[in-house]
């Protein structure tokens, strides 16, 4: 529409900013909104496509989630430590896809540096999920989520460390996905768990998230981890036969924490791919119940020591009520940081601490490689595994906040994929309690292309990602 | 296995993050929660299990020691509080 200019750059802007005045004081998806600079670049941009020569992505507005450094615009990480931060830099992720004309529209809302599951940590107050005020969109990346879910937003970038992406994307009925790990750069996105972190997208179809990942990956020299392999052309690729595919249904998925009418929505959905030619069929991943317990010593051990950094002296909150340089250090923290952050910090420093290195952090490594093995062993027999991307549609705010250990849980089926280091999917499969529900999909290393060709065709054939949140007018 | 309130207000220190009482009870007993269920790993046999540093096993990538980029202070210093003729400033260390 706008190549054909039915539409114009600016006229779209002017939509989603109208939709987040209206909307977001009930929602609370965008802690910065870049009106100005967004409108001068969308006329810039429909200059560009009348003159005839746009890039791939002139014109399209986009939401960041506010760990990723933008130049010039305040990026807080949903922390009181980070509140007035302006970065003098953009990150790889945002700059790719500005080179290539896609326009920021504003930073959405996340849990304090990516630490949650519910967007409840976030020190500007939680998002509401916009199928239910009430519930939780999810998190960490829940900003992002409901920002595309409630049309404030075309698409959408957000981080998964452990689920950040699949598990918002699964709670507000889109399509999230977390590529491989070292697929997307991670210079410039607010470091937690420096091995497990990984950029990625929340839009409305397979189809939106093909075109914009073909900007968003890619080798970076800034980013040592990044990977030096060649980014397919993935819109290419979506309509490619899925006939004969071969998918493993993991038995550990279905345990007594996913309640019955969404396993059954589950089996609704396989019979959906089956029609498509899909073979399915039962495997066992047998170190998957190991997951959660091994993240949360890789994950806290990693952020405290990325966390460190935040001292108050060169960016960051600083309280100057004291000459004690070391009291100092101890109240920016203290005041800086929420109750969720320092929570991961001390079990952080805990389990590297002397005396608990190996019975912690080498133990739970050694378990990682088990857990990423047992899918090297599954892949050589499929081509992907399928299951659910969560045990239970969103819960309500405020009912899991004061029990960590549960609200961790909630993971359990994400958590594998960003230990083993893979790329997943999160597509809707339907309602439970007219709550959206989501399948998600795990393919082997940088086989984004197959997620998104099976997600693509699952959704040619049903319409649950084209559902609306009811109360919200009409995009 | 269950940590002591102690313990949390030690780590604490370590970790330069300064707590209220309150604050150490909840997490004493928060945290015993969390090393309980991380203690699932324990009963799991990995002898001869390398441990995992990198998901994709990748060796670090060295680049040559060339200068990159400019020294810009000032626009660095912009981000800062507290800041004099290009140094940042902290509480008096040396009297």
């Amino acid at each position: 529409m706008l190549r054909s200019r039915d539409i114009s750059s600016h006229e779209i802007l002017d939509m989603y900013m109208q939709r987040i005045s209206d909307h977001d004081t009930s929602l609370n998806c965008y802690i910065t909104l870049n009106k100005d600079a967004a409108l001068k670049k969308s006329i810039q941009a429909d200059r560009l496509i009348e003159s005839g020569d746009p890039l791939p992505l002139t014109g399209i507005p986009y939401a960041g989630k506010d760990i990723f450094c933008t130049q010039g615009v305040k990026t807080t990480c949903g922390s009181k430590m980070l509140e007035n931060f302006i970065p003098p830099y953009d990150a790889t992720v945002i700059s790719n896809l500005n080179n290539q004309g896609a326009i920021l529209m504003g930073k959405t809302n996340m849990d304090e540096f990516a630490m949650g599951s519910s967007n409840e940590t976030s020190y500007f107050g939680p998002v509401h999920n916009p199928w239910d005020l009430a519930r939780s969109p999810g998190g960490s990346s829940g900003g992002s989520a409901v920002a595309v879910a409630a049309g404030l937003a075309p698409i959408a970038l957000g981080t998964d460390t452990g689920g950040s992406i699949r598990q918002p994307a699964a709670f507000t009925g889109i399509t999230g996905l977390k590529p491989s790990y070292g697929r997307c750069s991670r210079y410039g996105m607010i470091a937690f768990a420096s091995s497990l972190d990984q950029a990625g997208i929340l839009a409305l179809t397979a189809e939106d998230t093909a075109i914009l990942l073909e900007s968003l990956a890619g080798f970076d020299p800034l980013d040592s981890t990044s990977v030096e392999t060649t980014v397919p052309k993935y819109s290419q690729s979506l309509n490619a036969s899925i006939e004969g595919k071969v998918v493993g249904i993991p038995k550990e998925f279905f345990d007594e924490g996913l309640d019955a009418e969404s396993e059954q929505l589950f089996f609704e959905a396989i019979k959906v791919y089956e029609s498509l030619g899909v073979q399915f069929k039962d495997i066992s991943l047998p170190h998957l119940s190991l997951s959660v317990p091994t993240y949360y010593v890789v994950a806290p051990a990693e952020c405290s020591s990325n966390l460190a950094r935040y001292d108050g002296i060169r960016y960051g909150y600083r309280h100057d009520e004291t000459d004690d340089l070391d009291d100092f250090y101890l109240t920016n923290r203290q005041i800086g940081f929420g109750a969720e952050v320092k929570r991961r910090i001390i079990t952080g420093t805990y389990v590297l601490s002397t005396g608990y290195y190996d019975a912690y952090y080498l133990k739970a490594q050694k378990v990682r490689q088990l857990i990423s093995k047992d899918f090297k062993q599954a892949f050589q027999d499929i081509d992907a595994v399928m299951g659910p991307t969560t045990q239970t549609p969103a819960f309500k705010i405020g009912e899991k906040i004061d029990d960590p250990v549960t609200m961790y849980m909630n993971d359990i089926y994400t958590i594998s994929a960003n230990l083993a280091g893979l790329p997943a999917i999160s597509h809707p499969c339907g309602f439970v309690q007219n709550l959206p529900f989501g399948l998600q999909i795990i393919a082997p290393h940088f086989a984004e292309a197959e997620l998104l060709n099976l997600t693509h065709l699952f959704q040619q054939e049903t319409d649950w990602h084209q559902k609306q949140p009811p109360d919200l007018n009409k995009v | 296995m269950s940590i002591k309130k102690s313990e949390i207000a030690y780590i604490s220190s370590l970790s330069k993050l300064k707590m209220e009482d309150i604050e150490i009870d909840n997490f004493t007993s928060q945290i015993s929660d969390i090393l309980k269920m991380i203690q699932q790993l324990e009963k799991v046999n990995t002898d001869d299990i390398e441990p995992m540093a990198h998901p994709l096993n990748m060796k670090q990538r060295l680049r040559m020691d060339l200068v990159t980029e400019e020294n810009q202070r000032e626009l660095y210093q912009k981000n800062a509080v507290e800041f004099e003729e290009g140094f940042y400033k902290v509480p008096k260390v040396i009297d």
